[in-house]
């Protein structure tokens, strides 16, 4: 597979980042090296949510390097 | 057993579409609201499968696989949470906090105030900071998650 360049996550809380800074917690701490995607879509009633501490739902890295 | 009655089914997809099915689903639920999902990911350890967190039933995923054009199958039966737990690595408290990394306290009674890390237990969780503008540099430990990093630490 041609190693193609992952979008950028944010180290601290995990989220996918567009822009500069994480629109979630302010840091611009970003890398592309993360492995596993996750979308939460109701935080509030969800397992996977809870274990990884997320309160807001979106596009989220399951692990980050 | 799910604390909210959610069940995790595995879904077949194409090799290599795992993340394009999660935000065909995702895109999907905006015109089905029949649809209960919680949340969907793709491990990457889980070559050619997505899970799926809700508490809908067999069939009601079936119709996935329908509407989902690299969605292939789903495995029967469901897979119990403990078995997809070690999936999820919950974002450290202190990830990406170094020693020299300027933050802001977020919680406290020093809350607002800026401070520069001075060491960072990982094990503990907690980073040990001297406040930006005080006059006599205290050392403080707080919790690596009631901070937010501003700026990094200089290579
Ligand atoms: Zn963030």
């Amino acid at each position: 597979m041609v190693s193609k360049k992952q979008q950028n996550v944010c180290r601290s809380c995990h989220r996918m980042v567009d822009g500069d800074a994480c629109v979630m917690c302010g840091s611009t701490n970003l890398t592309d090296d993360w492995a596993g995607y996750l979308v939460v879509i109701d935080p509030r009633h969800s397992d996977i949510a809870q274990k990884m501490n997320i309160d807001a739902p979106g596009r989220i890295a399951l692990k980050v390097r | 057993m799910s604390e909210f009655g959610n069940k995790i089914y595995a879904l077949k997809t194409t090799a290599n579409k795992e993340r394009k099915v999660v935000d065909d689903i995702v895109k999907l639920l905006k015109d089905h609201p029949e649809f209960d999902i919680k949340a969907i990911m793709a491990p990457d350890e889980l070559r050619g499968y997505v899970l799926i967190e809700t508490p809908d039933e067999y069939a009601r995923m079936e119709q996935i696989v329908r509407l989902i054009p690299n969605a292939r199958a789903v495995v029967k039966g469901e897979t119990s949470f403990a078995e997809v737990e070690h999936f999820l690595e919950p974002k450290a408290a202190v990830a990406g906090i170094d020693e020299g990394t300027i933050v802001e306290l977020i919680a406290g009674p020093f809350k607002g105030e800026k401070a520069v890390v001075k060491r960072v237990d990982a094990g503990k969780e907690e980073i040990t900071v001297e406040l930006y503008e005080s006059m006599v540099p205290i050392p403080i430990t707080v919790r690596g998650d009631n901070v937010r990093v501003i700026e990094k630490a200089q290579e």
